[in-house]
């Protein structure tokens, strides 16, 4: 159940330079697919917390699904513009927002390093998970029972976004939609 | 696998009949939106019709049924993580008023910028059912799903001219910006998990009671942050930037219901978050005092950013927009008051409501008198209004009363109401503040009367007729401003007892 520290410490920094990456790149393809490999960071960290299927469920959905989607769209659409390239920023911009982030980054260090004490822990242990049948009944179990209402609003917010990104990408239609017709 | 081993509670399976009687706003607005969602798809007439009607029907529907459980008592839902209580009950109604009053007064604006119809109703629909689902969430799991069902839906129609590049950019700006700030708010609520070991609002209470001595830096933090989101959501003024650009952006329907709606359901959420947290009382109180400190330099900073911009503003769309960054102020410097008074939070309650009826009437002229591309909104178009359309202007002057907060006007007992509350938790520096930015901001109001009432007309075009429904939501507005300015007591008593059942 406990972390491996080095496999923790290789899996953290890897994700941590990926997603320096993403934001760094300027070739949106090659963002995209340094996003796919923090998710699969993230799912070595989920396999190493016992919580295998997350892990499978992040690989599958995360690094699979969503993923492969992101990188079709921007090669079919921005085929053209290949880059994220503004141009360069003003300097005095660069400089403002790099020590924005240092001094975030110092914040939250320190607030680390100074809590002692964390939020109890939840009550599902190891043997507990396995004497309901393991992960996948465990988390089902609790997704329609305990966390009915979220799971179901999660529902209710991709059919909103479904409709939005019709509405947004239907073609527009000036005759039929008129005052006229 | 033996029953015993279930992690399954049954009493989670079912729902009573008075659970279900609670969710039947939610239900209704739910069912609303796909049936609406349906009837956009119809072949044989024109949809743009029956959408309308079902989407007012709905909003009609749902809002009776929640006018209804203002009275009744309040009932946990789902695992404690909802509540429905005489406040959700008192702001679903409004959500539900203003997404009505906005469909109907935005009909004759697609027409004319000769937008679909049909999609436009069913994602106010939705951004109303995230709006109910945000105020009455005590998890902040649920607060941040529907606080996304909400700004999906706003996002969408912001940058619903899509011909148009203002509106595109707008609802560019509006969705990197908001999803950033979701990011925020998502970030924070992770640390307070981490800091307590629960998202539930009532548990986190439990957990701050348990340590009188202070909370750890993370929780700190993590509060810090849950609260950085929701001051962006209502632009308040270090996270401002953003506003101007969507409010002008975006079509003039939708502006106004961002302003009311939106501003409403984020200060709702807030108003219950620090109840349930229990700010005001003696819990953990060097994080109130951090709380406090922050917001009173963010009160300070909106009411004053937003009145001295407005002053310079030459677009009235612009114009409200600062202004409705000054009203975040005032309603910031209620919510500071409210754990000290005897008001409590009824102040802000009664503000938002108020803010609500005034400026959505405010916006419902403006998409009046826009002119094809939302265009023909600055001040010099309204040059003798008063002789060309004298009941427009008439409402519009009435409204901008209000605003400046002059009686006999709903905006006066609101703005009363909430600066005293500041007096009485002993703010009194931030009243001075406060009635001070109030009058610089009449100027900006009164010159937009000047303009109607004593300016010579300039270019007769034969003014575009206003339609049934506008009108009829315009007098409805113009009606409510002034019986709650002259009788105010009914709206208080509602917002006092919507405010102590929480």
């Amino acid at each position: 159940m406990d972390l491996n520290p080095i496999f923790f410490t290789a899996f953290a920094s890897l994700a941590i330079a990926f997603a320096l990456l993403v934001v760094l790149k300027k070739n949106p393809v090659a963002s995209a697919f340094s996003l796919v490999l923090v998710f699969f960071c993230f799912a070595a960290m989920y396999a190493m917390l016992d919580a295998h299927l997350l892990a499978a469920l992040q690989v599958l959905v995360y690094a699979g699904a969503i993923m492969v989607l992101f990188i079709f769209v921007i090669m079919l659409l921005a085929a053209d513009v290949p880059s994220f390239d503004l141009g360069r920023s003003h300097v005095g911009l660069r400089i403002g927002s790099g020590a924005v982030s240092l001094v975030l980054l110092g914040l939250f260090v320190w607030a680390f390093r100074h809590t002692e004490s964390f939020g109890a822990k939840g009550t599902l242990t190891a043997a507990k998970i396995e004497s309901v049948g393991g992960n996948t009944q465990a988390i089902s179990q609790l997704m329609f029972s305990d966390y009915l209402l979220p799971f179901e609003l999660t529902s209710v917010l991709l059919l909103a976004g479904i409709v939005g990104a019709v509405a947004i990408a239907k073609r527009q239609n000036p005759r039929k939609e008129g005052s006229g017709s | 696998m033996e029953t015993a081993n279930h992690l399954i509670r049954p009493e989670f399976l079912s729902l009573g009949a008075d659970q279900i009687h609670a969710l039947m706003p939610y239900f209704v607005a739910f069912a609303g939106c796909l049936v609406t969602l349906l009837l956009s798809v119809i072949r044989s007439v024109n949809p743009k019709w029956p959408v309308l009607l079902g989407t007012v029907a709905t909003c009609v529907a749902a809002s009776v049924l929640s006018i209804e459980q203002i009275r009744e008592p309040s009932l946990s839902l789902f695992n404690g993580m909802m509540v429905s209580d005489s406040f959700s009950a008192f702001f679903n109604t409004v959500f539900l008023a203003t997404a009505g009053m906005t469909a109907l007064a935005s009909f004759r604006y697609l027409d004319r910028e000769r937008l679909q119809h049909t999609e436009y109703y069913v994602l106010l629909l939705f951004s109303a059912l995230g709006m109910m689902l945000m105020t009455s969430a005590l998890d902040l799991i649920v607060v941040f799903i529907a606080l996304e069902i909400m700004s999906l839906a706003v996002y969408v129609l912001v940058g619903f001219r899509r011909a148009d590049r203002r509106s595109n950019e707008a609802a560019m700006k509006y969705f990197i910006l908001g999803s950033a700030a979701s990011a925020v708010f998502l970030y924070g609520s992770a640390l307070l998990y981490g800091a307590t070991g629960s998202l539930n609002l009532r548990e986190i209470l439990a957990v701050l009671q348990s340590h009188p001595e202070g909370m750890s830096p993370i929780f700190t933090l993590g509060s810090w942050l849950v609260l950085l989101g929701f001051l962006f959501k209502v632009a308040s003024v270090p996270f401002h930037m953003w506003m101007p650009d969507v409010y002008e952006g975006a079509p003039v329907p939708v502006t106004g219901f961002m302003t009311t709606g939106l501003k409403a359901a984020a200060f709702a959420t807030l108003v219950r978050l620090f109840l349930a947290l229990g700010f005001g009382k003696a819990v953990a109180s060097t994080l109130q005092q951090h709380v406090h400190d922050i917001l009173w330099v963010v009160a300070v900073l909106t009411m004053l950013v937003g009145n001295v911009v407005a002053l310079t503003q030459t677009n009235l769309k612009r114009m409200l927009a600062y202004s409705s960054i000054a009203h975040t102020g005032y309603l910031l410097v209620g919510l500071l008051a409210g754990g000290g008074s005897d008001q409590g939070f009824s102040a802000v309650v009664m503000y938002l409501t108020v803010y609500a009826i005034m400026n959505l009437g405010a916006f419902v002229v403006l998409s009046v008198l826009a002119e094809q591309g939302d265009t023909g909104l600055n001040l010099h178009d309204l040059s003798g209004l008063a002789r060309r359309r004298p009941w427009i202007a008439f409402a519009l002057a009435v409204f901008l009363f209000s605003m400046a907060g002059i009686p006999p006007t709903a905006g006066f007992a609101a703005k009363y109401l909430v600066f005293y509350s500041a007096i009485q938790a002993g703010e009194i520096w931030l009243v001075v503040l406060g009635v001070l930015c109030s009058a610089i901001s009449v100027y900006y109001y009164l010159r937009v009367m000047v303009y109607m009432y004593m300016k010579e007309p300039v270019g007769s075009a034969a003014p575009s007729r206003v339609s049934f429904w506008a009108a009829s939501v315009v007098a409805a507005m113009v009606v409510l401003t002034l019986q709650v300015g002259i009788l105010p007591a009914r709206l208080v008593h509602a917002a006092k007892k919507a405010v102590t059942s929480l």
